[in-house]
């Protein structure tokens, strides 16, 4: 699929899978320097004695790797315009350095904006760790709405 | 401090944070690289008038706040918390306004409840509202956090 995608492409049910990352202790200690300087975050060693148990991800970085993924496996190639914000976002389980990661994607729903070019999809983002048999284990899940431009051509048949 | 001690009600300024094109552009080309965010012909051109800040940025710099704040209150002796908290996610993250280069942002944080969290007992939820506003009080960004901390006398209401 390379088309590009608009607000009339997304179907509630509709799941994406947008590829994998495998993070890494440095970037783990890079985004927790500048954001979230916790033991847990950029020391490997006072991180084994904490409530966590080694080096894990800050939340907020997960959500931002997320973002990424997500940008890089479909708003890439659709009419993302933003979103006005988080529902709620859980964190589940630590994630360490070396987990590889998968983003999916599920389409919760869709509705029109009382402007002409644009419609809001709901989403539900899951983050999840691939276990050595391939199994994914839930780490991160959040809700959102994002803005999507609507196909060109078709906004005024609505 | 602990759970028990923790006044509710009580609004903590946590710092201000400048959010620059050179900044905005960096966050973004990691984690959040769609056009409104590191191209600025593009967001010139995009429904943001302008480059905006990705909201992810926004969020990850109210974290480097608080722990900022935090380690000043307890080098002061105002606090004695701990770094090592553990957050199981938060809500309603509203990114109101764009954040464009040379907005200065304030942010704050009000705890609002204390709630049981039954699966870790030796800890109680603290809620709080969190806000970021620029120099003339226009609200940019508000979430709700919610984060663990140790109870003095666990098992009991605090």
């Amino acid at each position: 699929m390379s088309e590009r995608l608009y607000f009339e492409d997304f179907h509630t049910g509709q799941v994406f899978t947008l590829g994998t990352h495998q993070i890494g202790a440095e970037e783990i200690i890079a985004f927790a320097k500048e954001f979230d300087p916790q033991p847990q975050h950029i020391d490997p060693v006072a991180a084994k004695s904490s409530i966590l148990g080694g080096l894990a991800a800050s939340g907020w970085h997960l959500c931002a790797l997320s973002m990424r993924m997500m940008v890089d496996g479909l708003f890439a190639r659709a009419a993302s315009m933003g979103s006005p914000g988080i529902e709620e976002v859980q964190w589940r389980k630590p994630v360490y350095a070396g987990d590889v990661l998968q983003l999916q994607t599920e389409i919760l729903g869709s509705r029109e904006s009382s402007r002409a070019d644009r419609g809001y999809i709901r989403m539900r983002f899951k983050l999840s760790r691939l276990g050595k048999s391939g199994q994914p284990q839930l780490v991160m899940m959040f809700v959102s709405s994002v803005i999507m431009g609507r196909k060109p051509g078709l906004r005024n048949v609505v | 401090m602990w759970f028990e001690d923790i006044p509710l009600n009580v609004e903590v300024v946590l710092g201000s944070y400048t959010f620059t094109e050179e900044n905005i552009v960096a966050f973004a080309r990691q984690y959040d690289p769609q056009p409104f965010h590191i191209d600025r012909k593009a967001a010139e051109a995009s429904i943001y008038g302008g480059l905006i800040a990705s909201g992810w940025h926004t969020a990850a710099v109210w974290m480097k706040l608080m722990i900022a704040s935090r380690r000043t209150a307890v080098a002061s002796g105002a606090q004695n918390v701990q770094d090592n908290f553990v957050s199981p996610g938060v809500r309603e993250i509203k990114w109101l306004k764009p954040v464009r280069p040379g907005t200065t942002l304030t942010y704050t944080n009000k705890g609002t409840a204390k709630l049981d969290w039954p699966t870790l007992p030796k800890f109680g939820l603290l809620e709080g509202i969190n806000e970021a506003r620029d120099g003339s009080g226009a609200l940019y960004y508000s979430f709700i956090n919610r984060v663990l901390i140790a109870r003095r006398n666990p098992g009991t209401p605090g």
